[in-house]
């Protein structure tokens, strides 16, 4: 039986026994090689459920949305299992409410190609889950070009950097399609849109966009699980990936933490040791 | 005699209730000299500087930014700026992968007792920025 077939199955029974209220996971999308969210309610619906390497997007984004409807099942990758977990540890969702069916990842494709995050991934397969749909998927050597692009960034001087950067951000138009689709983004009022004050200037240039992404990118400190569903959303391709990682790297770096890995260990930035290194301070 | 035309930095310094603010109120009753380079804004604790009250500064035509608190350990609401420390780090960091020049923005423990202290630092903040010349990067033009 595929992981698809199983998948269904499982789904059916699930809510045929009423354990669940809902499954989340991918159906088929508008064309061939496309797939989107499907949020099954009856169990002769379980059937349109698929998964293969178009299911992209981070269904840990839907839980916030349905968290009122009962317990729910999700299918959950590598990365979405990690959102998972920093959700559950901010109190966001309650863990009995959910059953998380767990498959192993091999990297999502968009316009063919493996997805920029996918390419440096060490998480494919879900750290929590309720049970394992399909074999575990062996972790894939990261992909050296990633490693060889940041390397190479990193080499230019100030100047440079601030040049390519500026040149990227400067094309944002302030969609906030990132902001939408990334499940670790959930605040009521997002500091874009607060208006009383108002924080950050709605208009697109450079300034605006620059302290827009800078602090988007401070808000992920210590939660991003670096899923890429940002970077995919990005209409004007803009490669968002590059702060996201920088940001997890930081956090891995000086505070030995990742995002989402380990539930009984909060959030980077929630916490603080004595003996955090501070050399940066006068 | 310093020449009409020299670039004079403008810097906006977020200073701690408890420990820094002290520490520059010190400095002045001490009648000891340091650069008129700063605007003092008065926060209750260092953990209060949002990064993007940083930002803002810069954004609005800043050319530094000075952030100090009270050393890790003396903090009134007892672990403020080890919180603030974290965060600080990422900002630091992050800034720098951005591009903007180190030195633009400074952060620094000062205590209430250490007057001299602050006005040596804010000496030496002012050379630094005055050697890295007007914020251009991430100020925001007039529309």
């Amino acid at each position: 039986m595929s992981r698809s077939e199983k998948l269904r199955q499982r789904a059916k029974e699930l809510l045929a026994s009423k354990e669940v209220a809902m499954v989340i996971g991918y159906c088929a999308g508008s064309k061939p090689g496309l797939s989107q969210p499907a949020f099954i309610t009856r169990p002769e619906e379980a059937q349109r459920l698929i998964f293969d390497s178009t299911c992209s997007q981070n269904l840990a984004n839907y839980l916030l949305k349905v968290k009122n409807s009962g317990k729910v099942a999700v299918v959950a990758k590598g990365c979405d299992s990690r959102s998972i977990v920093v959700l559950l540890q901010e109190n966001q969702i309650q863990r009995e409410n959910l059953y998380i069916l767990g498959v192993g990842c091999d990297g999502v494709v968009q316009n063919g190609a493996k997805s920029v995050s996918c390419l440096a991934c060490q998480y494919p397969n879900p750290v929590i889950y309720d049970e394992m749909i399909g074999d575990e998927v062996e972790k894939p050597a990261p992909d050296p070009i990633v490693a060889k692009n940041d390397k190479e960034f990193e080499q230019l001087s100030s100047a440079e950097r601030w040049q390519v950067l500026s040149e990227d951000i400067s094309r944002c138009i302030r969609c906030y399609a990132c902001r939408q689709v990334c499940p670790n983004c959930y605040c009521p009022v997002c500091f874009v849109d607060a208006s009383m004050p108002q924080l950050v200037g709605r208009t697109h240039n450079l300034s605006d966009n620059m302290a827009f992404h800078i602090i988007r990118a401070l808000h992920m400190a210590g939660r991003c699980v670096e899923c890429g569903a940002c970077h995919r959303a990005c209409p004007m391709g803009i490669d968002l990936m590059r702060l996201n990682r920088r940001v997890a790297r930081i956090v891995r770096e000086r505070f030995d933490s990742v995002a989402g890995v380990d539930i009984n260990k909060p959030p980077a930035l929630t916490q603080f040791n004595p003996a955090d290194p501070q050399e940066f301070i006068k | 005699m310093p020449e009409g035309n020299e670039f004079e930095p403008k810097i906006v310094a977020f200073l701690c209730n408890w420990c820094s603010y002290a520490g520059a109120d010190l400095a002045g009753i001490s009648r000891m000299h340091y650069p008129p380079s700063i605007r003092v804004i008065r926060v209750p604790c260092s953990g209060r500087v949002d990064p993007f009250f940083i930002l803002q500064a810069l954004q609005q035509g800043a050319d530094g930014v000075l952030v100090s608190g009270c050393h890790p350990g003396d903090c009134h609401y007892l672990t403020g700026n080890y919180v603030a420390r974290r965060r600080f780090a990422v900002l630091n960091d992050l800034l720098e992968f951005c591009g903007i020049e180190p030195g633009r923005v400074t952060f620094a423990w000062v205590s209430a007792s250490e007057g001299e202290r602050f006005a040596q630092l804010v000496k030496e903040v002012t050379e630094k920025v005055k050697g890295l010349g007007p914020n251009q990067k991430l100020k925001k033009e007039l529309p």
